[in-house]
């Protein structure tokens, strides 16, 4: 187990590297990214005694973009692998500051989301697959298709025209109150609390599809199996053939998948945290994609990418320790 | 090969039986009728059409290619139509006022004169009216101009040649400064020195003020600290001064007398002028005479005929011989001029009434003297018994040029301007000046019109058909959907079959390849390739282009993964064996007889994958960073109204165009659903 965690691992840092050269490449090639504005800005300035173009040699040397794409990703990887991750240029940060500035809202938004997620769609799941071809099951199996198929956005959009627009719940957008700076800590907390509700929920109808149906195939298979047959044969009344006999053995490929799916709580929900204006990290990280920010880019994206590698060995590790008869090797 | 069917056999073994050994109640183990044995497509076909929700899918997803490909050409508009509507509108139309400002003309453009000067005429004029001087000399570092008043209404301005004789009345003059620690005197230049005064002085300064009066030889010097320990020097004069030659005495009397009223005077058949400068001293000029440059008038010209161009040359000979003898000749045409009441009518010299000078100025609202003299006279008479009756408005029927619904001005066959019959409103402002409003037909984009029958959800923010627009839109959504997953197979099929057939060094490489595409953050990869596109402001053709190659590229090793793994597992099974026993081609092996072997889980992923293809499109347009107008697709339209108001507002746009995302995609995951659990009932999944 711990030979194959290694080689895992390994492999891992391999495709870590091809994937982070892919990404800087691209960022590499920006045109008018930050440095190309960053020129013109300072020659359009009164009193510029250089051109844009003698600006913009100057402002690559001095951020260390004129070297090549190949050397300047070793001088990155140089100083990335002993956590020295740059300062941002769009937020003027150190990369890791902005990082836990904000990642931790993304964390809160979509831990919440997912705790939620799972209360809902796996009785849910379970339900329709209790029933197969029954009201519930189609009803299940439709809503879920449905999440599935709504774009982020017009989630977003219909969530806020109808709690926003119509009914004046909730704020359109922002993590604040007007009235933040004099509320009391608790009541901080609420008002933080309640800008949050609406991007939750977008996060839930979104990811919750993919669960349900996960759960009904899962439980439907185990159903069919013989050893819910030989259960039921031998009398054991129906509840506890589904709550004990059935469930338990669903819980293998789900706690498989939710397992992988717990890094991912740090990734942020860029379109979401987008919309809504929330300053966690995936907010952040688009606001430095769409300014070509190299430093913070390239965090964020190594980032995420260990994130989902990290995600695939949990899973499979989980796999594995759930279910005996699995081997690794 | 022959193709064996167990159809055409179970015919074929039918025909030839003779017909009289069938027994219709002899029913045999492999009798046609009891054997049916449907083709594996067919199979599928009765097993997809059995599912209910996969039915529907395909219903919605037909509907919606009728809709979005055969649609426009059977809708009226395109997706780049813009739409215009007509509103009656409630416009300033003209404005009135009593003028208070004189506006110049040139007479006589070699008297050249300072923008300083004619600047000032304004001020300079009123002041005289304020004074009631007839005339009024200035003289500045530009040279003198003299301002005449030829009558109630109009003044010239003239540049004026004089001379500087002297000035008279109290003026100081500066003997010198005194300094208190060399106890020196220094005269300034051209004083003559003055015996005695050093020491008188000396006595005096030093006490501790800053300023005094010194009484020497019977004349009043005043000493004031100027800086550190010195002090400027001045005596008080109260009587000529000249600037050079001095004049005789009999030049000095008249002078002293004319000093008293401040008028000018004549001597020596020279004429002299007096300019104040400050209360009772006055410079003296001698004066050589003057040269009209321009004329200044509070009144307007009108013309009687409606739009007629007057020149400046005309308004200023006009005022000039209103002044003078009445008649003046302008482009070879005679004219006179003649005062009546508070107007100066122009007449041609047959007598016919070509214009009119008055107090007030009638305009169109955006300046252009475009109005009819009747009109203006009646907006006159109007504004006359609003100021009578003291009120702010007053309401007025007139005859305006008539406009069509296009809001163009509307002609007879003569190329006369029709005319209909207007309610104009005058209105007072705070500033004294008079507003007339009226009703007026404008011509403008029909921008987030309502739905009606003429658009059926209405128009966006250009003024272009919603409903034209998601067909178009549509097309592209799905258009970007068929290519990008066409690419991502084919891609993924090649890949996929290479790796899996060969296995060895090959499969290891590849499947790494796999994993780091796997691995690759797909939507942040789109944002920047999108912000990249941005930078280099991408024709909106080519951007789709690109856009749809890197969602193939980014999406084909889940394709390459499946078709691997499933040819793993048929390469080992007994046709393969086969096919390698007769010597098909690798290629062949590949491509004709393990890749058809996959296609049923191709076309299930390809279906599901369409749908998630237009997901991503849609919110990487909704970002601003997909498809770019004037091309439409979904994404972009609802982007379009985002913004809080527009989206309170015209719930109209976006929720239609949500709703059809939805369902597209909805309706390709049903679909595959049911291809799925039809090509494999047992299937996991």
């Amino acid at each position: 187990m711990l030979k194959y965690t290694l080689k895992r691992l390994l492999y891992s840092a391999i495709i870590l590297l091809f994937v982070m050269f892919l990404i800087y490449s691209l960022m590499y090639n920006m045109p008018g990214g930050f440095i190309e504005q960053k020129a013109y800005e300072l020659a359009s300035k009164p009193n510029a005694t250089k051109s844009a173009t003698e600006w913009l040699t100057e402002l690559k040397a001095q951020y260390g973009m004129d070297k090549g794409v190949v050397p300047g990703y070793f001088t990155w990887l140089k100083s990335a692998v002993v956590g020295d991750w740059g300062d941002s240029w769009a937020w003027t940060l150190p990369v890791t500051e902005q990082f836990s500035n904000t990642v931790w809202y993304s964390f809160i938004l979509s831990f919440i989301s997912f705790v939620f997620e799972i209360l809902i769609a796996i009785p849910l799941g379970i339900a329709a697959a209790k029933k197969q071809y029954s009201f519930t099951d189609y009803f299940t199996t439709v809503v879920s298709m449905i999440c599935i198929s709504m774009p982020t956005f017009f989630i977003a959009t219909v969530l806020k025209y109808v709690f926003s627009v119509k009914l004046g719940w909730f704020d359109l957008t922002g993590m604040q109150g007007r009235d933040y700076a004099e509320l009391s800590q608790f009541g901080q907390f609420l008002d933080v609390a309640k800008h949050f509700v609406l991007p939750s929920i977008t996060i839930v109808i979104i990811s919750i599809g993919g669960l349900m149906r996960y759960t009904r195939t899962n439980m439907l298979e185990v159903l069919n199996a013989d050893y819910i047959r030989t259960a039921r044969a031998k009398g054991v009344p129906e509840k506890k053939v589904i709550n004990q006999h059935a469930f338990r053995n669903t819980l293998i490929p789900l706690v498989t998948t939710l397992g992988g799916s717990l890094p991912g709580l740090f990734s942020g929900a860029l379109i979401t945290e987008t919309l809504f204006a929330i300053r966690g990290i995936g907010y952040a990280s688009y606001t430095s994609m769409t300014q070509a920010d190299v430093p913070f880019t390239m965090f964020y994206l190594a980032f995420i990418s260990i994130l989902t590698l990290l995600g695939n060995l949990i899973s499979d590790l989980l796999y594995a320790a759930v279910d005996p008869r699995v081997r690794l090797g | 090969m022959a193709k064996y069917s167990l159809n055409e056999v179970l015919k074929q073994r039918e025909a030839q039986k003779s017909p009289e050994t069938v027994n219709p109640d002899e029913v045999k183990l492999d009798d046609v009728t009891r054997v049916k044995v449907l083709s594996p497509t067919r199979q599928v076909m009765k097993r997809f059409l059995r599912n209910r929700l996969a039915i529907v899918g395909s219903l919605i997803l037909i509907s919606m290619f009728v809709f979005c490909f055969i649609g426009p050409i059977f809708y009226a508009y395109g997706q780049k139509d813009t739409f215009h509507k007509y509103n009656s509108q409630n416009v300033n139309y003209a404005l009135a006022k009593v003028n208070v400002n004189y506006n110049g003309y040139v007479v006589d453009d070699s008297v050249e004169f300072d923008i300083s000067e004619t600047n000032a005429m304004n001020t300079r004029v009123k002041s005289m009216i304020e004074d009631g001087l007839d005339n009024l000399l200035v003289v500045g570092d530009k040279g003198a101009c003299l301002i005449e008043k030829l009558n109630d209404t109009t003044y010239t301005l003239n540049r004026a040649d004089v001379k500087e004789i002297c000035t008279i009345g109290g003026s100081s003059v500066k003997i010198g400064t005194y300094d208190l620690l060399t106890k020196e005197l220094v005269y300034e230049n051209g004083v003559e020195e003055i015996s005695g005064l050093k020491a008188a002085l000396s006595k005096e300064i030093g006490k501790s003020a800053k300023s005094g009066e010194v009484e020497f030889g019977g004349v009043t010097y005043t000493y004031e600290k100027d800086k550190g320990k010195s002090f400027n020097i001045t005596s008080y004069d109260e009587g000529i001064n000249y600037a050079g030659a001095p004049m005789d005495e009999a030049f000095e009397t008249a002078l002293t007398s004319a000093a008293a009223t401040g008028e000018s005077f004549t001597f020596d058949g020279k004429e002299y002028v007096l300019a104040s400068e400050k209360e009772g001293v006055y410079d003296v000029y001698q004066f050589n005479g003057s040269k009209v440059g321009m004329v200044y008038s509070i009144l307007t010209f009108d013309a009687f005929e409606t739009g007629k161009n007057i020149s400046d040359e005309f308004r200023a000979s006009a005022l000039m011989a209103a002044a003078g003898d009445g008649s003046f000749t302008v482009d070879g045409t005679d004219y006179t001029i003649q005062a009546e009441g508070d107007l100066l009518t122009v007449r041609l010299a047959d007598g016919t009434e070509f214009g009119e000078f008055g107090p007030m100025s009638i305009r169109r609202y955006s300046g252009a003297d475009s109005m009819d003299y009747q009109l203006k006279k009646d907006i006159a008479t109007a504004i006359a018994n609003m100021n009578a009756s003291g009120e702010k408005s007053a309401e007025l029927v007139a005859d305006l040029p008539q406009q069509d619904a296009d809001g163009q001005y509307v002609y007879d066959e003569e190329k006369n301007l029709l005319y209909s019959e207007s309610d104009l409103r005058i209105t007072q402002r705070n500033t004294g000046e008079y507003v007339i409003n009226c009703d007026q037909v404008i011509y403008v984009i029909d921008t987030y019109a309502a739905p009606s029958w003429k658009h059926l959800l209405g128009t966006d923010g250009d003024g272009m058909d919603v409903l034209a627009r998601i067909m178009y839109g549509g097309r592209v959504s799905l258009m970007v959907g068929f290519v990008v997953v066409i690419i991502e197979t084919i891609l993924g099929v090649i890949m996929g079959g290479i790796s899996g057939y060969f296995g060895g060094w090959v499969d290891t490489v590849i499947m790494r390849l796999v994993d780091i595409f796997y691995c690759l953050p797909s939507m942040p990869i789109m944002i920047i390739i999108g912000a990249m596109m941005d930078a280099v402001r991408m024709d909106p053709y080519k951007r789709l282009m690109i856009l749809m190659a890197a969602l193939g590229v980014m999406g084909w090793a889940s394709v390459a993964r499946l078709v691997r793994g499933q040819i793993l597992s048929l390469r080992e099974q007994e046709f393969m064996v086969a096919t390698e026993a007769t010597g098909v081609k690798v290629r062949a092996r590949i491509f004709r007889h393990l890749v058809p072997n996959v296609m049923p889980q191709l076309i299930v992923t390809a279906t599901m994958g369409l749908g998630g293809v237009i997901l991503i499109e849609s919110t990487l347009s909704f970002l601003g960073l997909g498809v770019k107008h004037p091309m439409a697709t979904w994404g972009t339209m609802i982007n379009s109204v985002s913004s809080a108001s527009a989206m309170a507002h015209y719930a109209h746009i976006w929720i239609p165009v949500g709703l059809l995302i939805c369902l597209t995609v909805i309706a390709f995951n049903f679909v595959g659903d049911g291809l799925r659990d039809a090509y494999d009932p047992r299937a996991k999944r």
